[in-house]
């Protein structure tokens, strides 16, 4: 306690000034009278007494010196000393300030900004207390795992299980919540009603979902919902709100940053399952539509109720064969998943390290440089008594300065990282992404990564430049230092590893960026050029039952067909490379066709469209006829089948006339076979695609494609309108074929973006390096070039020799990166598509790209060096 | 600062306090010739030191100080103790007390352990 008062006496004793002093000295001038007084009646003379009293004390200087040194914190002075000096240091080479802070933050930036996305998808993502005890559930059958369990099954497992303090179940949704006149999309999570109680989060305003209140239709909205739909509006608690044309009511708000299970795509409300399904939907065994987590028990361990669940499992495949029969359970705990999930982040968080390291190799490389031209001052200081440690000390701080300058911009540029986020999320028409903030955790990271850098980038050079001979240095013998300038340097290999590294990110991004070039060109099976619009429409959730519906959506397409600046418009069930792209799979079989043993049916994609489809997305028949307006639900029923089915069940002939089977219920005759077309992404392989007409196979939604001749956000108001004039209850969203595309290609394009940047980076850095080394060597050199140049040496040839020395290090190093590149290309086989991953032409480019960056590096300090004037740098020094 | 310097400053603290203790009120120079007479001339302190070792009680507010008057009319610093002091003197004078015990213990003729 009381050493405590001491330090901070004197940590404010730094900032008292004067007065102190001065008052010690009068303390110091009565002590000295006193003892001359004593002196003197002891019968000395005045001069004599005045002596003793000064011998006693031990000095009145020393006396002083001890004095202040009590007074205040000696080390925090000479570290203010040494702060002032290092400011001074900086301001006196802008340059060399500037260029160094810079790199130095483009690392701590990075690595602050990665480590944010790291946090929030590792460390916070996890929204439960306690998550060690949280498992997930899982369904396995013979057709694999699924997350999915029905809720029947639930309510059983939660009820005979003894393994779990409770089990919770959660179904992702969608909603259009009525908010200011207007709809607005949402993500609801239909949840049991104790999944925040298994949580362990309670609601930051309001209360949690109660067993008591039974089947009515209550919600609570997450806090950011609650910030963007209703202003933050503390009163929402209590009131009504419309969810897809019912009321519910708001009983609570979710906790601040709490955004359901789902990483990267946030829960935007809970509603609770009873009141959402009927009971008929619930006990429905073979609906498998939720995800399932419990609390395990204290003390229970995660193979314990394994066994327990296998017991389970058993019960209710005997009990319910007709759904259950091949279903076992099985637990993955939350924090095994976790683990997997850390594999890309810890590759990312790799990189950045990676290239943090490179900008403090970069600005070790330039302190050494300057430590060459400091010689002479740390020989003056040492000669003139200054310690080893002392300077080692004054040239960390100067480090550590430039490190808290860095951070400081570093922070900045993290920021700025971290808000470009939603413009890198994948199209989509909810609000993605992870709750990226710079929080304390962040702070304590950068801070941590600032100080590894200083040790890392300036202990080296404050160290070599401490063991400065003295004698050497003031002579400036330049034996030392051209010794140093034959051998290969570890600033050379530094700079040698930089650009090998180079040299990999460019040839992988390159790789990239050649292959995203291939998809673009690739053959989608429809015409991804065409102004297309899509209109998702859902008269089912405005009450319309089949026919009603079938009746709207015509009449929707009539309407605006007949709209002018509309080329072509169409129904359809599901809309191609889109979230729902894939659809549900129809086991069919063909008669007279054999298949493999245990298996009747074969699982095959399909669509539903109506006359105008191919037509308007231009999806070309190959064979056969488009359907028509005669092929109604009265008809025979017909369908259009993919050139891959066709080859695959009728080799060598047609497949018109033929007739497929599904589940022996229903047969149809194949009128027609289509293009291949892309289905859920651009890179899947063609397989078996049906599309049946939709008047024959109808459904409560359907998306209206459009195509228009001029795309402006007007005609869509337009097309929009006129779909609301016929009810504008029915639910609309809407699309482009832009929109899809970007969705599409979203993830090729984030790889090859990010791999841009990266190695765009890597290469400045890279360049930076070789221009500190090719400029440090030039100065050192500057003696020697003058002598060559006195001796006849003319500038082209200096010129040459500097360059030379530039490009053999760029040439050393695309070479060494040469080989790690073929490596990583192989290990990225999966992400490249359309062009070969010994593709020369990237990898020739990227070489020769290097050599023009080393040329460019290198040019400025040969400049210098061949403008050098040989009379004046042999006069120097 | 070395560790001796460290030891010889401790017990320099406690023969302050304990000067103080005995004097009342005193001023540095009083301070450490009182020290020099006690110790029966036997040490030889540099008086500049007592002024570091009373800043550094003061800060620790063991002490506090005023301007005053001396016998002859002098103005000089007197430096005094808190209550604080008086409870740090009771706590090293035991300290110091126990910590004699144990080295006159090892220092104790051989032959009786």
């Amino acid at each position: 306690m009381n050493k405590l008062r001491g330090f901070w006496i004197r940590f404010l004793g730094f900032f008292a000034g004067r007065r102190v002093e001065e008052e010690f000295n009068a303390e110091l001038a009565a002590h000295l009278a006193l003892a001359i007084e004593d002196g003197e009646h002891a019968g000395l003379t005045p001069e004599e007494a005045r002596r003793r009293a000064l011998v006693q004390l031990g000095g009145a200087e020393q006396t002083r010196q001890a004095h202040r040194e009590q007074r205040t914190l000696p080390w925090f002075e000479t570290f203010c000393q040494d702060v002032r000096f290092g400011l001074r240091t900086m301001a006196n080479s802008p340059g060399f300030t500037a260029v160094a802070v810079l790199t130095l933050a483009v690392g701590i930036g990075a690595n602050s900004a990665v480590f944010s996305v790291a946090e929030a998808a590792l460390l916070r993502s996890w929204p439960a207390r306690d998550p060690g005890r949280i498992v997930r559930l899982v369904s396995r059958t013979p057709q694999g795992e699924s997350v999915n369990l029905s809720y029947a099954d639930y309510r059983d497992l939660a009820a005979q299980s003894h393994s779990f303090d409770e089990v919770l179940v959660c179904d992702r949704r969608g909603k259009d919540l009525n908010v200011d006149g207007g709809t607005l999309a949402v993500l609801d999570d239909v949840v049991s009603r104790n999944y925040f109680s298994v949580l362990g989060r309670e609601p930051r305003v309001g209360r949690n979902f109660s067993a008591a209140a039974n089947g009515s239709p209550e919600v609570i909205v997450s806090e950011t919902l609650w910030r963007r739909a209703f202003h933050a509006d503390p009163s929402l608690v209590g009131r009504q709100v419309v969810l897809t044309r019912r009321a519910y009511t708001v009983i609570g708000i979710a906790p601040p940053g709490f955004r359901g299970l789902q990483r990267g795509i946030p829960t935007d409300l809970w509603l609770p399952v009873d009141a959402e399904s009927s009971p008929a939907e619930l006990a429905d065994r073979k609906f498998r539509g939720f995800e399932m987590l419990g609390r395990l028990r204290n003390g229970v361990t995660l193979e314990q109720a394994q066994v327990e669940l296998a017991t389970i499992a058993a019960r209710l495949a005997a009990s319910y064969p007709e759904a259950d029969k091949a279903q076992t359970i099985g637990l993955i705990s939350e924090r095994a998943r976790l683990r997997e999930a850390m594999v890309p982040t810890l590759l990312l968080m790799a990189t950045v390290g990676l290239v943090l390291l490179i900008c403090c190799a970069n600005v070790a490389g330039m302190l050494l440089a300057r430590a060459e031209k400091r010689r002479k001052e740390m020989a003056m200081r040492l000669a003139l008594g200054a310690g080893r440690l002392r300077l080692v000390r004054q040239l960390l701080t100067e480090s550590l300065l430039l490190a808290f300058a860095a951070s400081a911009l570093g922070l900045l540029l993290a920021f700025g990282i971290l808000r470009l986020q939603p413009a890198l999320m994948p199209p989509a028409q909810f609000e993605l992404g992870l709750d990226l903030r710079l929080d304390p955790a962040a702070l304590a990271f950068t801070t941590a990564v600032s100080l590894f850098a200083v040790l890392v980038f300036g202990l080296v050079p404050a160290i070599q430049s401490a063991r400065t001979g003295v004698l050497p240095a003031l002579k400036a013998d330049e034996q030392t230092g051209r010794r140093l300038l034959r051998r290969f340097t570890l600033r050379d290999a530094l700079v040698v590893a930089e650009i090998a590294l180079s040299t990999v990110l460019l040839t992988v991004t390159g790789l990239l960026l050649r292959s995203l070039m291939a998809s673009q060109r690739m053959n989608l099976g429809f015409d991804s050029h065409r102004r297309l619009y899509f209109f998702d429409l859902a008269p089912g959730i405005a009450g319309y039952d089949l026919t009603r519906s079938a009746q709207f959506l015509r009449e929707a397409e009539t309407r605006i067909a007949a709209t002018p600046g509309v080329v072509h418009a169409a129904i359809a069930r599901r809309v191609l490379l889109s979230d729902s792209g894939g659809g549900s799979n129809l086991r069919v079989s063909i008669p007279g066709l054999e298949l493999p043993q245990e298996q009747q049916s074969v699982p095959i994609k399909l669509n539903a469209v109506d006359e105008g489809y191919f037509a308007t997305v231009g999806t070309r028949i190959l064979e056969g006829r488009a359907f028509n307006g005669a092929d109604t639900a009265a008809s025979t029923r017909v369908a259009a089948i993919s050139e891959t089915m066709a080859r695959r069940y009728w080799p060598g002939q047609s497949a018109i006339g033929h007739e497929i089977e599904a589940a022996g219920k229903d047969s149809w005759q194949i009128v027609a076979v289509v293009e291949d077309a892309k289905i859920n992404n651009i890179h899947e392989g063609p397989e078996p695609y049906i599309y049946f007409p939709f008047a024959q196979s109808p459904t409560v939604w359907g998306t209206l494609i459009v195509e228009t001749t001029g795309g402006s956000a007007a005609m869509t108001a337009r097309l929009r309108q006129e779909i609301q004039a016929l009810d504008p209850n029915v639910p609309i969203e809407v699309r482009n074929m832009d929109y899809l595309m970007e969705q599409a290609f979203w993830s090729e394009r984030m790889s090859a973006g990010f791999a841009s940047v990266v190695s765009a980076l890597g290469l400045l850095l890279g360049a930076i390096g070789l221009y500190v080394v090719v400029a440090a060597v030039v100065s050192r050199r500057s003696r020697e070039i003058g002598i060559r140049m006195a001796l006849g040496a003319a500038r082209r040839d200096v010129l040459r020799m500097v360059l030379f020395r530039g490009l053999r290090l760029g040439v050393v190093g695309a070479l060494i990166g040469i080989l790690p590149s073929l490596a990583v290309a192989r290990q990225m086989a999966s992400m490249i598509y359309g062009v070969s991953r010994y593709d020369p032409l990237t990898y020739a480019g990227s070489a020769l790209f290097i050599a023009v960056v080393a040329l460019a590096a290198t040019w400025l300090p040969a400049r210098r060096a061949a403008s050098l004037d040989p009379m004046e740098s042999l006069r120097a020094e | 600062m070395g560790g001796k310097s460290d030891v010889w400053q401790g017990t320099l603290a406690l023969m302050v306090l304990r000067t103080l203790k005995t004097m009342g009120a005193q001023h540095g120079y009083g301070i450490a010739r009182r020290i020099e007479q006690t110790s029966g001339e036997a040490l030889e302190l540099n008086y500049g030191t007592i002024y570091p070792a009373l800043l550094k009680l003061e800060q620790e507010g063991f002490i506090r100080s005023r301007w005053g008057t001396s016998d002859n009319n002098r103005r000089a610093k007197y430096y005094e103790l808190t209550r604080a002091g008086e409870r740090q003197l009771r706590k090293s004078a035991e300290e110091w007390r126990k910590t004699q015990e144990i080295v006159a213990r090892f220092l104790a003729p051989a032959g009786e352990s």
